[in-house]
């Protein structure tokens, strides 16, 4: 991994880290992958993915309304809102 | 005074849940080891008042008049909710976790939540934003983790039940470490409703105890059916506290072959082989089970967790709840920057690695080959069950460690995990007991079930507490 790399990476994950840090951070996650790349050498065409160790099928559940309304308790736990809105500084210019 | 005897003296009308629970907050109080993030001593008087009001709709409950501790990653309504981290020091949860209000409704009062690993991603509790936990048997090392000051918390006998999570071993290390009893259930048993998610495909709650009764008691209430969770899964209660009388019968014990090549210490080992003779002692039959594929589990946890993990935490992006850095003056700053100072190191490592596996040309590689390890895992165990009833194995390589030693190494501090993450990895029901001490300080070993076998597991842990003594060392 390399500076650009990591650069888009964090871009991606949307976090910030000046440039200076770069090295110390890319020493980490080489060295995290050194442990993970372990797994490499194993052949394991024949078998499936797993994502989920129950393998469950999906839940569903009557499509009703319900008579709940949560709005004020919910915005009361933003950052910054008004009476309906969550606030954010301007998207566009 | 453990669990079974609180709880029959409360019945027995001999001690109020008040008094339960002001002798709790007293020590609570002088707490020197940084166990918990929040105490809550009006509403845990108050509800305790309500339950000796009402004592008998819950004298007959499971945890009638008992005070717990939840772990910090449990929503509270109206109270706060941390994960122990930056991100949350100010989040007030606007419901309860079911396993909150499972709790509550089976008589138990909570009285404080208990210190974490940041976002439940460590293995000793140094990664909280709280700060790290002490060790109750000496403190200058660690508890374990991510569930530290929930395993602390009963091992220095402040209450005698709490609530922890295990994702990839954080209910099990760290009760090891802490010289209690803990059990990680089957996925899908108990509820993730509330419970602030990491890896949802292997974060579940379990009870942490003394022993195998407390736990049972905690697991009768955790454990519920739940439509809020559309992993939880629907079947047919089993009452875990009678099943601890049931008699299974003689088992056969899978054990692992060639354990001195694991990287074990000779001290767990010897406690390993005298749990062993323990389980002959018992009338059980020990099998030797060839798990050499063990070790690919750690490298298959380190890639899907963060992967979850990077899903996961992106709703903390400054907007809904939570952290905002102050003074951005646009959105793509504001989500940079709230992330970046909410979040510490290891969260936000584990970020970045679980992004890279996750995004194009790295999610072959990395991604889908962990999910074919996790298969690999998976059809191990169920081979190993056709043989065996159980499996038996030491929870940790080693006994506690001093704080910030394994800090400097992370692959060693993940390597940690090595014995835990397969029960993960499958979705197996795992518990951990202390049997062995060394140093004056505690050793744990643990046995892996079936599906859905938590009664076998609880009643065979239980069988060994009757006849061994380690279970009832107190730092």
């Amino acid at each position: 991994m390399d500076k650009i790399e990591l650069k888009n990476l964090l871009f991606l994950a949307r976090i910030n880290a000046k440039e200076e840090e770069y090295p110390e951070i890319i020493e980490k996650l080489k060295n995290t992958f050194g442990l993970i790349d372990e797994m490499q050498d194993l052949d394991l065409s024949d078998l499936e993915p797993l994502n989920n160790p129950l393998e469950l099928s999906n839940v569903s559940r009557e499509d009703k309304d319900k008579d709940r309304n949560e709005k004020k308790k919910f915005l009361d736990n933003s950052p910054e809102a008004d009476e309906d809105y969550f606030n954010v500084p301007k998207i566009i210019e | 005074m453990n669990f079974k005897e609180l709880r029959g003296k409360f019945r027995a009308k001999k001690v109020s849940a008040k008094e339960a629970v002001e002798s709790s907050l007293e020590k609570i109080k002088d707490d020197k080891l940084n166990i918990f993030i929040n105490n809550f001593e009006k509403q845990a008087l108050s509800n305790a008042e309500y339950i000796d009001n009402n004592f008998d709709d819950f004298k007959d409950k499971p945890l009638s008049g008992v005070p717990i501790a939840h772990k910090d990653i449990f929503c509270t309504e109206g109270l706060p909710t941390t994960c122990g981290s930056k991100m949350l020091e100010n989040f007030i949860a606007p419901y309860d976790a079911t396993v909150v209000k499972n709790c509550f409704d089976a008589g138990s009062i909570m009285v404080a939540k208990t210190n974490m690993d940041e976002f439940a991603m460590g293995s000793s509790n140094e990664t909280s934003y709280f700060g790290a936990v002490s060790n109750p048997w000496n403190h200058n090392l660690v508890p374990g983790g991510s569930s530290g000051g929930a395993a602390a918390c009963v091992s220095a006998n402040l209450t005698t039940i709490s609530t922890g999570t295990d994702t990839g071993g954080s209910i099990r290390q760290p009760a090891a470490l802490c010289g209690i009893t803990g059990l990680k259930p089957t996925y899908g048993l108990v509820s993730r409703w509330g419970m602030i998610a990491f890896c949802s495909s292997m974060d579940q709650a379990g009870p942490f105890s003394k022993d195998a009764f407390g736990c049972a008691a905690l697991l009768d209430a955790m454990a519920s059916y739940d439509e809020k969770d559309s992993t939880s899964t629907k079947r047919d209660n089993i009452n875990f506290e009678k099943s601890l009388s049931k008699d299974f019968g003689s088992l056969n014990i899978g054990v692992i072959k060639n354990i001195e090549k694991l990287g074990i210490s000779e001290d767990v080992i010897n406690a390993y082989e005298t749990s062993k003779t323990v389980l002959t002692g018992l009338g059980h039959k020990l099998i030797e089970v060839d798990f050499s594929e063990l070790s690919s589990g750690i490298c298959s946890y380190y890639v899907i967790a963060p992967a979850e993990c990077s899903s996961n935490l992106s709703r903390f992006d400054g907007v809904k709840y939570g952290y905002r850095s102050e003074g951005e003056k646009d959105i793509a700053n504001l989500y940079m920057n709230t992330r970046s100072d909410g979040f510490g190191d290891e969260v936000k490592k584990r970020i970045l690695i679980g992004t890279h596996v996750l995004s194009a040309g790295f999610y072959d590689a990395y991604y889908l080959q962990a999910q074919k390890v996790r298969r690999m895992i998976k059809v191990k165990f169920e081979d190993f069950f056709k043989h065996v009833d159980l499996i038996f194995m030491p929870t940790t390589l080693d006994q506690a460690f001093e704080k910030n030693r394994k800090s400097d190494d992370p692959n060693r501090m993940y390597k940690e995990d090595l014995l835990t993450i397969p029960a993960n990895l499958a979705g197996l029901p795992a518990i951990s007991f202390p049997n062995g001490f060394k140093n004056n300080l505690p050793i744990g070993g643990q046995l892996i079930g079936k599906y859905f076998g938590e009664d076998l597991l609880l009643n065979t842990t239980n069988k060994i507490q009757e006849v061994t003594d380690w279970h009832k060392m107190t730092p």
